[in-house]
């Protein structure tokens, strides 16, 4: 028996031992030096004067050493090792670009083809890169709308081969003629761009169909990557060899040759591959990890960017160009740096969870975790409590929502919707509920998107009680006719709703009961707290919603192909330029499928689509977003930011506060210091 | 015994056709397809998605995209993969199940000879502390919720005491200039590794006819050709490095897999090996005064074995599925994860294909296991 008790004992401090070690108390990295202090006291006697020396007893004092700083603009060139979770699927672009793009694969591969324009750090300011200059206005040229693009002479890519006109061509005609989809279709749009010339080695001339707006010219075609024509043209040609003596009148014949077109150039392994960016790819240990090493032919190197207070954009590269934009380029800055590459190449480890990748972090076998949801809280905190990091939270560009059915009497009342949004407390749920992992969302366009971000935009129900939002809820469903057989009513007492019951619609019927969709708590635990929770507060007055927390795929389809929902709570993420405004909600888009239709909005959405100068498509922008708050097809919720944390002894970036995170730069690998 | 494989290898195909179908359509019945990401990128249009469905067969209904489905398996054509389009099936289940079997197998060959070994002892010495104390050890292993513990043991064995890497199969700054890529090299060390196990088997048949004083030494002896038709190839080879550097990674994981699963084996033996021991016949090999090792090992153990070895059977044909868990926490991406994106991406001819894997293994298992049986235990026969 008494081995059974030892067993026992033995058992419990097993287990207890496991759970002491699960749990490690984070220690600030000091060092413990011991001191020894020496102190002449002088002791004054009456009469006679003695001096005596008194040797203390030896103390232990704690100083905590700063690290020397290092040296402004010293580092050390080593590979920077970032960590990514999921493995490439592909290592071509043209796959990459379309059926393959993944997250993984943007990571690593939009680092070797350059663009005619792109947006600046921080600000995001359309500029130009390849281009010397912004494009010529559209005009009519026959039956075209052209433009043309004078392009920096001197760039190169990596085998030393001229970046020419003839490579934006053949990148942007190739898509078109083989149609390539996904991404390729939104950066050359066949429904506006009918090919690309080149007139010059270093002029491009676009032209299209009808009329672009930005979101088809400067912030479509404009920014699409580039592809080297001498190193693709062979197997360019050798997948259009499938179109050989196809008829393409013969829709369905040339349909599936154009099909087994892609098929061959997707399927392309590339190796040696010139690159056009800061690196050129070179290994891929499929699994483990891939690599790019330094381009030390890339023309950008040593570019300075410096961005002022007034809006200005000011780069230059010195002895090749100079450019300003959008200002004054004197006074004060706001950013100021230039461009590597500071590192000798790029490895991306792959790591199966963030807790491996965190701990590998700690351990300093990587300098940076590429994620695109950022850090989990809890391992946001454990790098905080470990000391020697430094967190960061960036705003991220995308919402979560709830969407309205407009054809599921009576969520097409405006009034209705008004009452709902008053009743969701966004602080609540973001503050409370979510502990500040997740920020208040009003408008459709993110705060963290300022040049596109309208601040007017009314905040309903911002600061307001649980009472005032309950009276107000009441207030706007009686004004629409909504009656009930028992009126909800705020108790003083309780400090609590007292129910409303029997809610009938203007109509006269009762109000019957519907379903709010939203994620289940496995898959995101966020919107499935919100979900409960409006579902209690649309119940407090009378409202009978029932939140159905279910898989998302199962909401998807339900929503976005069945089209049999009531209400649903989903998220977007989202691009800079706010297009997708009108694909939301403008009547007939694929992308309305809560059916909101407003023909003035319609009008609105044709005129912002087809504005071709940016600051005017951004008092339109302003406006949209002024009646989509009006008129609230959607109710937006929150936003969660993008949190992530990196060495600070080691690693240094030359800004750290912008939209969506470091990781959606990439990790900056063009112009990250590495520090030891 | 002939006309019982024959019989069973028909009874095996239908079965087959059964699992194959049954997953199919449960891989079906999911809500929507692969091409549903599209709906939330406002940036392809409807049409597009449509486009997509069309090339990928999606559009047809679904008994015609079975029957394509089979048509295309009874060829050899497992499809091509949705999620790493166009890539064929065949390619990326080729590309990561080499990596899968190097751990797994070895982590269940290890787990089984410990948990067997241990199972004899404790069945041999009851009551005493060390059956207790593996007892409560193994239970604990084997109920220890997976993720944590092997996250613990990262922690402690590679970050705390920095002996082992934190994850992954392989060292990248090692393997950024190596000659072959590692899928060359777990090639290598499964093809020497079944070269060992032949010749460790020959060698054992070889040396069993030697007299019985020096059989003891026969059986090391195997063992130790065996080792050496394994590693010797690998000590002159420049690629002996990368295969060392995959070992050293792999000693983590399967530290963990082994602590977390012998138990069962352990437990397994010592009740078989309790049952067998009130048997008549281990009565009479102890009453002839035969040393208690001989009758633990030699006549108790070999009854014993038969569940054991049923059990060791479909552990092996079952770990070409790897394990979620251990390929996330150890970074090693091998079949169970494949497995798992392409039932979440509803990548259905990938999953089908690993599923197709799985499936032939576990009913050759079962067959397998069978023979075994007949071999083992002189009583059984089949008609």
């Amino acid at each position: 028996m008494g081995g059974k008790r030892l067993m026992v004992l033995l058992a419990v401090l097993l287990v207890a031992a496991m759970v002491l070690a699960a749990c490690p108390q984070p220690t600030p990295e000091k060092i413990v030096e011991t001191v020894v202090v020496t102190k002449e006291v002088e002791k004054i006697v009456k009469e006679t004067v003695e001096v005596q020396k008194i040797i203390t007893k030896e103390i232990e004092k704690t100083v905590v050493v700063t690290p020397t700083p290092t040296p402004e603009g010293a580092y050390v060139e080593r590979a920077y090792r970032q960590a990514i979770f999921e493995d490439l699927t592909t290592t071509n672009f043209w796959s990459a670009y379309g059926p393959d793009s993944t997250v993984w694969n943007y990571y690593v591969l939009t680092n070797f083809y350059p663009s005619l324009y792109g947006y600046s750090d921080q600000r995001f300011d359309w500029v130009p890169s390849l281009a010397a200059d912004f494009p010529t206005e559209l005009e009519q040229e026959g039956d075209y709308w052209v433009s043309t693009v004078k392009m920096k002479e001197g760039a190169t890519w990596s085998d030393g081969e001229p970046i020419t006109a003839e490579d934006v061509a053949f990148t942007a005609n190739t898509a078109l003629e083989l149609k390539l989809t996904d991404n390729w279709e939104a950066a050359y749009d066949p429904e506006y761009l009918d090919r690309v010339e080149a007139v010059d080695t270093y002029t491009v001339k676009f032209y299209f169909k009808k009329k672009p707006g930005l979101s088809r010219w400067q912030f479509g075609s404009a920014m699409a990557p580039i592809l080297p024509k001498h190193y693709w043209e062979p197997v360019v040609q050798e997948a259009k060899k499938a179109l050989e003596g196809v008829d393409p009148n013969d829709e369905e014949a040339y349909n599936k040759a154009l099909e087994d077109a892609r098929k061959t150039l997707y399927s392309y392994v590339p190796e040696g591959e010139p690159s056009g960016g800061a690196f050129v790819f070179s290994k891929w240990e499929k699994g483990a990890f891939a690599e790019m090493t330094r381009n030390d032919n890339w023309a950008f190197k040593g570019q300075h960017i410096v961005e002022y207070a007034n809006g200005a954009y000011y780069e230059e590269v010195p002895g090749w160009y100079e450019f300003c934009a959008y200002g004054d380029c004197s006074g004060d800055t706001v950013l100021d740096y230039t461009v590597g590459p500071y590192v000798t190449s790029v490895l991306f480890n792959l790591y199966g969870s963030q807790d491996a990748a965190v701990l590998a972090l700690q351990k300093g076998e990587v300098d940076f975790l590429l994620n695109p949801l950022g850090l989990q809280v809890g391992l946001a905190q454990q790098l905080e409590g470990a000391g020697g990091f430094k967190v960061i939270r960036n705003p991220s560009n995308g919402f979560r929502y709830l969407g309205f059915n407009f054809e599921r009497y009576p969520q097409d009342i405006k009034e209705f919707r008004e009452a709902v949004a008053y009743l969701i407390d966004k602080e609540f749920i973001t503050q409370r509920l979510l502990q500040g992992a997740a920020l208040p969302v009003y408008t459709l366009v993110p705060e963290g998107n300022s040049f596109w971000f309208n601040p007017d935009v009314p905040k309903i129900g911002q600061g307001m009680s649980r009472e005032e939002r309950v009276n107000k809820a009441v207030e706007l469903l009686k004004a629409a006719g909504f009656t009930w057989d028992k009126e909800p009513k705020w108790d003083p007492d309780k400090r609590a709703v007292d129910p409303g019951e029997g809610l009938k619609m203007p109509n006269g019927e009762p109000m019957p009961q519907f379903e709010i969709l939203a994620p289940s708590a496995g898959y995101d635990p966020m919107r499935a707290t919100a979900a409960i929770w409006i579902e209690k507060w649309l119940n407090e007055v009378g409202i009978p919603a029932k939140a159905n927390l279910t898989g998302f795929n199962v909401i998807v389809q339900k929503v976005f192909v069945e089209g049999d929902f009531d209400m649903w709570i989903l998220g977007w993420g989202l691009s800079l330029y706010p297009d997708y405004l009108c694909d939301f909600f403008t009547t007939g888009s694929g992308f309305n499928v809560g059916k909101y239709s407003n023909p003035d909005f319609d009008a609105m959405c044709e005129e912002f689509l087809g504005e071709t100068d940016i600051n005017a498509a951004r008092d339109k922008a302003f406006k949209l977003q002024e009646v989509l708050a009006e008129e609230l097809p959607y109710v937006t919720l929150f936003t969660a930011p993008i949190v992530e944390a990196y060495p600070a002894d080691t690693v240094q970036f030359p800004y750290t506060e912008v939209l969506d995170g470091i990781q959606n730069m990439n990790g900056m690998p063009s112009s990250v210091k590495l520090l030891k | 015994m002939t006309r019982y494989v024959l019989r069973r290898l028909v009874q095996i195909i239908i079965t087959f056709f059964l699992f194959q179908t049954l997953t199919f359509f449960l891989l079906y019945a999911q809500p929507g397809d692969i091409t549903d990401q599209y709906l939330l990128n406002p940036n392809i249009p409807p049409e597009t998605r449509e486009r997509i469905r069309a090339e990928l067969g999606l559009d047809k209904p679904p008994y015609l995209q079975y029957i394509q489905y089979l048509r295309n398996f009874m060829t050899g054509n497992l499809g091509v993969s949705f999620s790493n389009y166009p890539r064929p099936v065949i390619d990326v289940i080729a590309e990561r199940l080499p990596r899968t079997l190097v751990l797994f197998f070895t982590a269940t060959v290890i787990s089984f000879y410990v948990g067997f070994a241990l199972g004899k002892i404790l069945a041999w010495r009851r009551g005493g502390l060390f059956e207790y104390g593996t007892t409560i050890f193994g239970v604990t292993m084997y109920t220890v919720f997976t993720p944590w513990f092997a996250l613990m043991m990262i922690w402690l064995f590679a970050f705390k005491f920095d002996w082992f890497p934190t994850g992954k199969f392989i060292t990248p700054s090692f393997w950024r200039d190596a000659p072959v890529s590692a899928n060359e090299v777990f090639h290598r060390m499964i093809y020497t590794g079944i070269a060992g196990g032949v010749v460790s088997v020959i060698a054992y048949t070889l040396l069993r006819r030697v007299p019985p004083p020096l059989r003891y030494v026969a059986g090391w002896l195997s063992v130790g050709i065996g080792a050496l038709t394994t590693i010797a190839p690998w000590l002159r080879s420049p690629l002996g490095p990368y295969a060392l550097d995959i070992i050293w990674h792999m000693i983590l994981p399967i530290m963990t897999l082994t602590l977390i699963s012998f138990a069962g084996t352990m437990l397994l033996t010592r009740n078989s090996l309790l049952e067998t021991m009130r048997e008549d016949y281990i009565l009479a090999a102890r009453a002839k005064g035969l040393p208690e090792k001989v009758v633990r090992d030699k006549h108790a153990a070999r009854t014993a074995l038969l569940p054991v070895v049923t059990s060791f059977v479909f552990s092996l044909a079952f770990a070409i599925d790897g394990g979620v868990i251990t390929e996330t926490i150890f970074s090693w991406p091998g079949m169970g994860l494949t497995l798992l994106s392409a039932v979440t991406q509803e990548d259905i001819p990938l999953a089908m294909g690993a599923f197709s894997f799985t499936g032939i293994l576990a009913l050759l298992a079962h067959l397998v296991a069978d023979i075994l049986y007949a071999y083992l235990d002189p009583r059984i026969r089949y008609t």
